[in-house]
């Protein structure tokens, strides 16, 4: 059982890939999809992917990734930038472009999959804060933009785009949020004196 | 440990440039961030020159697009739509027959006329763009309807201004609509919004040589 579990991560990212690859045209087709389900996917298939590489992509990458800052910095860029919507719109219509995207969001799951972990619960917090109320606020903004946002998608659609970017802002802050609390010992368990290694 | 902190920091001066120059590409230098924004600092930035398209009108003559993109004593202002449609081109045709009242009130006729082009040309055949232009009480001495006189010309034409045609899911199109302006020089010069035509027209008068 336990040789079983890592063979089915390291399958599972090129699975997904494909499925992704085939359900391309229909994540398109729709604003909502592309911001709402195709990226998370991509995003997840690259942290699916750091996971079935372990240890070797993190030497690699590790010397120029102190505390994950690097990753971090990259991931928060890349998800900004894909909420533009005149660079959603050379995604759609530019190849080149659209192969860049998947790739960048590739990248920032991989980045994210070997760095979350170092990146300790203080950085973390400052991150999630972050990008959670950025998209947040992008989500708002979309959803009560009244002029068509992206040439290549309907008005209408931006309504649930916009939903779905406030959807995955608070889901993945109270994903992240019960982790946080019990390592940064918010709560307390009367051990003060480690506090400050634990979130190491 | 020192070294790591080193190397982490050049990486990120690497990622945030490499983010600059992409955000400040796509954006324009932060000046747009959708693609209708984008199509009206890049004509501001660099007008257009008008293809030698062939196009038939509504009397069904034949004309080139070109014969607007040259020097003249006209400013032309030109929206895109197809005529069997019952939204934002409604909208567009309202602006242009805004401005067909504004030209004859303000005494404009040698100065300023109109186009509307269809990109529907296997429906929009000259009778179609005929009956269009009585129903908007265009008067063709001020106002003409053209399509494309070839369909291979389409695309040329949507490139031109930036078009881009989608299905709607209710048997008809979307399509990024404008209000564009092609200056005395004949060359396409600037996009506005396609319901203020009003401004359209500010931004003429203030702008505009003495006669």
């Amino acid at each position: 059982m336990h040789l079983s579990t890592p063979r089915y991560i390291a399958w599972l990212p090129g699975l997904l890939l494909v499925a992704g690859a085939v359900l391309q045209p229909w994540l398109e087709a729709t604003m909502a999809r592309h911001m709402g389900l195709e990226f998370p996917l991509l995003f997840v298939i690259g942290w699916l992917t750091a996971s079935a590489a372990g240890y070797r992509l993190a030497r690699i990458i590790d010397p120029w990734n102190v505390k994950g800052l690097t990753a971090l910095v990259f991931t928060a860029l890349v998800t900004a930038f894909w909420m533009v919507p005149a660079a959603l719109d050379l995604a759609v219509l530019h190849t080149s472009v659209g192969v860049i995207k998947v790739l960048s969001w590739l990248v920032a799951g991989m980045l994210m999959g070997v760095s979350w972990r170092q990146a300790g619960v203080v950085i973390q917090a400052f991150f999630i804060f972050n990008w959670c109320w950025m998209t947040v606020a992008v989500g708002l903004i979309y959803q009560e933009a009244p002029q068509q946002l992206c040439s290549v998608y309907l008005v209408d659609d931006q309504w649930n785009a916009g939903a779905f970017m406030v959807f995955w802002a608070v889901a993945v802050f109270i994903l992240w949020l019960p982790g946080a609390i019990k390592s940064s010992n918010l709560l307390g368990d009367g051990d003060d004196s480690s506090k400050t290694q634990r979130t190491n | 440990m020192t070294q790591g902190i080193a190397r982490t920091l050049a990486a990120i001066i690497v990622v945030v440039a490499l983010g600059l120059l992409a955000f400040g590409g796509v954006t324009r230098g932060f000046a747009a961030v959708t693609s209708d924004g984008v199509r009206r600092v890049d004509l501001v930035r660099a007008p257009r020159t008008l293809p030698a398209l062939l196009m038939i009108d509504q009397a069904g003559k034949t004309l080139s697009l070109a014969d607007y993109g040259s020097q003249s004593s006209y400013t032309t202002f030109v929206t895109l739509l197809y005529t069997s449609c019952d939204t934002i081109c409604r909208t567009s045709a309202s602006g242009l027959a805004f401005l067909q009242q504004e030209i004859r009130s303000r005494g404009l006729e040698g100065r300023v006329r109109l186009l509307t082009l269809s990109f529907d040309p296997f429906n929009d055949t000259p009778a179609a763009l005929a009956k269009h232009a009585r129903s908007l009480g265009a008067d063709a001495t001020l106002w003409r309807s053209a399509t494309v006189a070839s369909p291979s010309d389409l695309e040329p034409m949507l490139n031109l201004f930036d078009i881009v045609v989608i299905p709607d899911g209710l048997g008809g199109y979307s399509h990024n609509a404008a209000l564009f302006r092609i200056d005395e020089r004949g060359k396409l010069i600037k996009a506005y919004d396609v319901d203020r035509a009003d401004l359209a027209l500010a931004d003429y008068l203030y702008n505009k040589s003495e006669p």
